[in-house]
């Protein structure tokens, strides 16, 4: 976990979002995450959770305010982030997987960038990331659907093979949306502590909008409550904890 | 019905009427040409008794020929309708892109592939290779549309995905675009062979080889049992294409598309 001097590596301010013009999305977020941060978001539906992620990684623009992630201004068409984004993992609520190619294609889809143009293109996998890509579909459950095409997965099986593409990407911040919605209280804690453990082991960020405000609390450092668009609130941080009861409370009255 | 639609019925209706009186098309004349068809059909039983092994021979090569040219005709003009159509793509390529390669294929499509037979035989001369020329411009025109049309039908969830993590738009193609349009894709080949092998059998009236060349001259020459004959052979080979791209589509295409509905549920 980390502390003051700790670096950040999300950091925005003032920032407003929005998909057409003349309505905003999100206004005014503030909001800093340090590198081996959990940070939860919790909210109510339509709050603008999801639309904080695509800023993150570059996916959507800002209409105003700054984004730094990992010291650099998120956008998907400039190439310095784009070599960023291969290591921002990206668990999309929709999923994104390629439903007519098997779970192992979809994993392996997480470390193309590590790979050269050519091999890429001809599906000439390196064996070490064949064999990594076995050991993550083993870690989530999937050992036997290895061959299997996505369209054939129940919901969660598909969850969890996009939580799989995301580990592939070895990432330094995962940026999970939902992504144990559909699983069963057992599987979620599994994914939660194979997070969990990826944090001890390396400095991964990790940004997670839940639905489950218990499991929010209990994996993460520091919660942001977004409702309409706002922030409006943010609880923990290096040095505090924070309490179940404060943050169910805050929600039901964000939902009301 | 509703009264609209009887509007539509009617204004149709009238316009059969005035055009084919505009050309000429006079019913009464198709209803006196029938016993000529019944003398020609006589001949042809006559004829078609002497049809020797040589004819069966030269028939059966002319035929090959033709399946040949098709073949050619219809892979080189799909692989290189392929990268035609991810540029035509308004998925995958900026306007700036898109729009003058759709207005060169609009171009491309508006030959019939008779004429691009008769192009190609005044450029190279006659025989196979002007008929595989037209084929390919042929195929490169219309097969560049309907991929293009199943491409930018790609599901938009896995392509921002995709890009998402970082995958080069190259990657993209290869590892989302492709797998999801595949079945479309193998599905045009299938069709783009089937009906080539049907207008490779016409080439020959123009000289660009294949069987085409012995019905018209046998036409020409009123030998018309001999052109029923190698019209059969065509009939004959068109329907087994016809069959066997059946199959293959049952077998390839229909399972895939299940899979594809069973996701959307
Ligand atoms: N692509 C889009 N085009 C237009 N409006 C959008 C688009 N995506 C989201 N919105 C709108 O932006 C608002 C915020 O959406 P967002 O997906 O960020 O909500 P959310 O907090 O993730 O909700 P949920 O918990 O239901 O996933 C919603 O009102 C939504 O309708
Ligand atoms: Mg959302």
């Amino acid at each position: 976990m980390s502390s003051a001097d700790t670096p950040s590596i999300v950091r925005m301010s003032g920032v407003w979002a929005s998909y057409k013009k003349k309505t905003t999305t999100l206004q005014n977020i503030d909001m800093e995450i340090k590198v081996g941060d959990s940070h939860a978001i919790v909210g109510p539906s339509g709050a603008g959770k999801s639309t904080l992620l695509k800023l993150i990684n570059g996916t959507m623009m800002p209409s105003r305010g700054t984004i730094l992630v990992d010291n650099h201004r998120p956008d998907q068409r400039d190439s310095v982030f784009r070599s960023k984004m291969a290591r921002i993992g990206y668990i999309p609520q929709s999923l994104g997987l390629v439903r007519n190619s098997t779970v192992l294609d979809n994993v392996m889809m997480g470390a193309l960038s590590r790979l050269g143009g050519l091999q890429s293109l001809l599906k000439r996998y390196p064996d070490s990331e064949v064999d990594a890509g076995h050991k993550v579909l083993e870690q989530v459950g999937l050992s036997d659907k290895v061959d299997r095409n996505v369209y054939t997965l129940s919901g969660g099986e598909r969850r969890r093979v996009a939580i799989a593409r995301a580990f592939m990407q070895r990432p330094k911040i995962l940026l999970a949306d939902e992504m144990i919605s559909e699983l069963d209280t057992t599987t979620s804690r599994i994914m939660m502590n194979m997070v969990r453990d990826e944090q001890k082991r390396t400095e991964l960020t990790v940004i997670m909008i839940h639905h489950d405000i218990e499991l929010a609390t209990e994996f993460a450092n520091t919660i942001s409550l977004i409702k309409g668009g706002q922030k409006v609130l943010e609880l923990g941080n290096s040095k505090n904890t924070i309490t179940n009861f404060s943050i169910g409370e805050s929600v039901q009255s964000g939902n009301a | 019905m509703t009264p609209k639609n009887n509007i539509v019925i009617g204004i149709v209706g009238a316009l059969i009427v005035v055009a084919s009186w505009n050309v000429g098309a006079d019913p009464a004349e198709f209803v006196d040409g029938i016993p000529n068809l019944g003398i020609v059909m006589e001949e042809v039983v006559e004829e078609i008794s002497d049809v020797d092994e040589r004819m069966i021979d030269r028939a059966l090569w002319s035929m090959l020929e033709t399946i040949q040219m098709a073949f050619v005709g219809t892979f080189v003009g799909y692989a290189l309708a392929f990268p035609m159509s991810l540029l035509a793509s308004r998925n995958l390529a900026s306007k700036w892109v898109y729009v003058p390669i759709r207005i060169v294929l609009a171009g491309i499509r508006t030959f019939p592939s008779i004429l691009w037979a008769i192009l190609f035989v005044i450029m190279v001369g006659p025989g196979p290779f002007a008929g595989i020329l037209a084929i390919t411009m042929y195929t490169l025109g219309f097969v560049a549309k309907l991929q293009y049309e199943s491409m930018e039908t790609v599901d938009a969830d896995p392509m921002d995905a995709a890009s998402a993590i970082g995958m080069s738009k190259l990657q993209l193609i290869r590892h989302v675009v492709m797998p999801e349009s595949a079945s479309h894709l193998f599905s045009h080949l299938l069709y783009m062979f089937d009906y080539n092998v049907r207008q490779t059998s016409i080439l020959g009236l123009v000289g660009a080889g294949g069987i085409g060349f012995y019905i018209i001259t046998h036409i020409k020459f009123f030998q018309y049992g001999k052109a029923a004959f190698f019209m059969l052979v065509v009939l004959l080979t068109v329907l087994a294409v016809d069959l066997i791209s059946v199959k293959l589509r049952d077998r390839y295409v229909v399972k895939s598309q299940r899979g594809v509905v069973d996701a959307a549920h």
